[in-house]
């Protein structure tokens, strides 16, 4: 299932050039995982497609970042106090630090 | 798979610390500096100062990534204070 973006540019380069790439890699990867940890617990708020903005407190992700779970999530009818957001539902999120 | 997902870490990484705007699904529009590119998603995050220091921080995900254009390049201090950001014990120095 988990499976990294961008693998054709792998493929027949020298070990100098995977190297960078792989390092670079590592340092975004790295950002976005600890922007995870921090949105850990925070109120965030997310824009979903048809127009419709759910403010959660978010929880986790998994790893190849599919789905967000979420508690104490505020919909139109009402608060669902444990959900997972599936990320190909999701726009955009915010929250503040 | 979109034009934004295909790119390779090191084209993502060249967006790093640049002011940019991006269109996104339904005609949402999003602007502020470049935290990060997630390698694995695509996912962008973006670091917007507040005027109470503290930081709004949006992230917006890659399947959803219509258009990116780069608006200017972070200052050092810019930088610093964005590589610094998400780092252990060091968010509350930007609250104060």
């Amino acid at each position: 299932r988990f499976q990294a973006l961008g693998p054709a540019s792998l493929s027949s380069e020298s070990t100098a050039d995977l190297e960078q790439e792989q390092q670079s890699r590592v340092t975004l990867r790295e950002r976005y995982l600890r922007s995870l940890s921090a949105m850990a617990g925070r109120p965030v708020r997310f824009t979903m497609y048809e127009r419709v903005k759910v403010t959660a407190l978010f929880g986790a992700s998994d790893i190849d970042i599919l789905n967000f779970q979420v508690s104490e999530l505020q919909t139109p009818l009402g608060i669902q106090r444990e959900a997972l957001l599936r990320c190909s539902d999701i726009i955009a999120y915010s929250f503040e630090l | 798979m979109t034009e934004w997902q295909r790119k390779t870490p090191l084209e993502w990484l060249t967006y790093v610390n640049k002011e940019i705007e991006v269109l996104a699904a339904e005609k949402q529009n999003y602007k502020g500096w470049v935290l990060t590119v997630d390698p694995v998603s695509a996912n962008i995050l973006l670091a917007n100062p507040l005027e109470n220091g503290k930081v709004s921080v949006s992230g917006i995900l890659g399947h959803a990534v219509q258009e990116v254009k780069i608006l200017s390049e972070a200052s050092d201090a810019m930088k610093e204070k964005l590589a610094h950001l998400f780092m252990p014990g060091e968010s509350q120095t930007y609250s104060q």
